[in-house]
């Protein structure tokens, strides 16, 4: 069993086993990462499959300062940024694209979602960062070029509003609430 | 909530459950967090929000390398080969119309290469000594393998062999941790000071050949004192293996947390339950035998009767200032946690 940063390595050195194991280590992660920023799941796919080619064009340029997993959220953070430029000049993009599949709940995915559409850009993607992507303060703050100091205090913020938007949901539609002592499966995050 | 009444700040709580405080703050924090019924709330609420953020899994099919990338890829492996035939190419030539050159080079090479291997033996003479020093001996585990390697992802299979390290009379009322993607995280609240985990193989000294092995799961229960004066340690190591450090930085960086104070000292009467039938501590021995640790400031192995002809009393190289200076006295019990009989040592 091999390091993210040793496999990116022997890509660097032409092995395409090395490459191949990266890809099934990250496909799905960055599907997610995609799936839930975007609600289409065929644009989230195109782009987890760029973010690899972007790491096949630029592996002569990869030095292991950061993580393999800090580097690849970089890239698909840019193609992001690059995707909803094209989003604000098609607004029939968002209007056609269907609603991603989840594994959840459909209707209690849908009420933690309206939640977190509640909150400030920024501070969404910060948690979105932590909680859905598991990267660490310093992580996030090198890729959103804030102080980590920054990261913290919003993530703070944004967890205590999203903690008052999550109850004043479920006082008003109970039903859809999940039971709060359970854990999901393929839960990671603060525990 | 006032700093006048609590040791650490709201963020600096949610900074602690996510794995975020160095090592010393998140002691304070864990310490004051078994004390505070406020802050168990707000840590259980912050645990709330982000078990229901959890809700939103996003599914995804399998899902075959793209044409594109295949293409992509293709490319990449003929440039690369094309350019380490060029590179040979050039090398030959070089080679060939300077071949003087070549004698002088194949003595530097035997200068370099005896000069390697007198410092590669006085490495390993140091390691096989205990000294501490980073033996990079043959093994089949050369590397850190990837995280999710040596994460469990049963959480409550976790907890489970955290508490098979002590008997349920003491771990049912243990704090338990388990490892997350950003270290050791509480799992359950905890009532008498105990505190259950599982270690992973970077609890090894740092040159065993097995430091890298992600199979080993070691079950342990330490208690108030060890807690506090062990425990540390293994957050030390786990930040820093988290962190992608070497073994050279962690340990300039372990003896540096014990030179600064960083890094406390064993406590008086710290000791550690070893019990579990179900953990693995190496490739060599499995699950071992069950047994109880405890550990002092650096002392002499003979002041206990370690490793005497029958004594039970071993000493363990764990740390043994490999870099950490404490000493760590090994005593087998007859049975195991759950009160069977284990075989004897």
């Amino acid at each position: 069993m091999t390091s993210d940063e040793a496999l990116m390595l022997e890509f660097q050195g032409g092995s395409r086993a090395a490459f191949e194991e990266l890809f099934a280590r990250y496909r799905k992660p960055l599907y997610g990462f995609f799936g839930r920023r975007l609600n289409n799941p065929e644009r989230a796919d195109d782009l987890a499959q760029e973010t690899f080619l972007a790491v096949i064009r630029a592996a002569h340029r990869y030095e292991p300062r950061a993580s393999v997993r800090t580097y690849l959220y970089g890239i698909a953070l840019k193609l992001l940024a690059a995707e909803r430029r094209r989003f604000a000049t098609s607004s029939a993009f968002a209007q056609s694209a269907p609603e991603p599949k989840t594994d959840g709940n459909p209707e209690t995915v849908l009420w933690v979602r309206q939640a977190m559409e509640k909150l400030d850009a920024r501070d969404r993607e910060i948690l979105m960062l932590r909680e859905y992507e598991q990267l660490s303060y310093s992580d996030i703050a090198e890729l959103l070029r804030i102080p980590v100091n920054t990261v913290r205090s919003r993530l703070f913020r944004s967890r205590l509003t999203l903690k008052g938007y999550l109850e004043l949901e479920a006082k008003t539609n109970p039903a859809l609430r999940p039971s709060a002592g359970q854990p999901h499966p393929g839960r990671r995050g603060m525990q | 909530m006032s700093t006048n009444r609590h040791l650490i700040e709201q963020e600096e709580l949610m900074a602690y459950l996510d794995g975020e405080l160095p090592t010393r703050q998140a002691t304070e924090a864990m310490s004051h967090l078994d004390l505070c019924p406020e802050c168990q709330t707000l840590a259980a609420d912050f645990r709330s929000v982000s078990r229901e953020l959890m809700a939103w899994e996003v599914e995804s099919g399998e899902v075959d390398i793209s044409p594109e990338i295949n293409a992509a890829l293709e490319e990449r492996v003929q440039k690369r080969e094309l350019a380490n035939v060029s590179s040979l190419r050039l090398k030959n030539r070089v080679m060939t119309s300077r071949w003087v050159w070549a004698g002088a080079l194949a003595i530097v090479c035997v200068a370099v290469g005896l000069k390697l291997t007198l410092t590669s033996r006085n490495r390993n003479e140091g390691a096989s000594m205990g000294m501490g020093a980073v033996g990079d001996r043959s093994t089949a585990y050369p590397s850190m393998a990837s995280i999710e390697q040596y994460l469990m992802p049963d959480r409550d299979a976790e907890i489970a062999l955290a508490r098979s390290a002590a008997p349920e009379s003491i771990s049912n009322h243990a704090k338990i941790l388990v490892l997350g993607w950003r270290g050791y995280e509480t799992a359950i609240e905890g009532k008498n000071g105990f505190v259950c985990l599982v270690e992973r193989s970077w609890g090894n000294p740092f040159n065993s050949a097995e430091f890298w092995n992600p199979r080993i799961r070691v079950p342990e229960c330490f208690n108030p004192a060890a807690a506090r004066s062990i425990l540390p340690l293994t957050f030390k190591r786990t930040d820093m293996v988290l962190a992608g450090l070497s073994k050279v930085q962690m340990i300039d960086r372990i003896k540096a947390g014990f030179e600064d104070k960083e890094l406390p000292a064993p406590e008086p009467g710290a000791m550690c339950y070893m019990m579990s039938r179900a953990g693995y501590l190496n490739d060599a021995i499995g699950h071992h035998v069950p047994h109880l640790m405890f550990y002092f400031p650096l002392t002499d192995k003979s002041s206990w009767g370690a490793d005497l002809p029958d004594s039970p009393v071993t000493m363990n190289p764990q740390f043994e200032g490999g870099p950490e200076p404490i000493t760590e006295f090994v005593i087998p019990v007859a049975k195991w946690s759950d009160g069977t009989v284990a075989p004897a040592m």
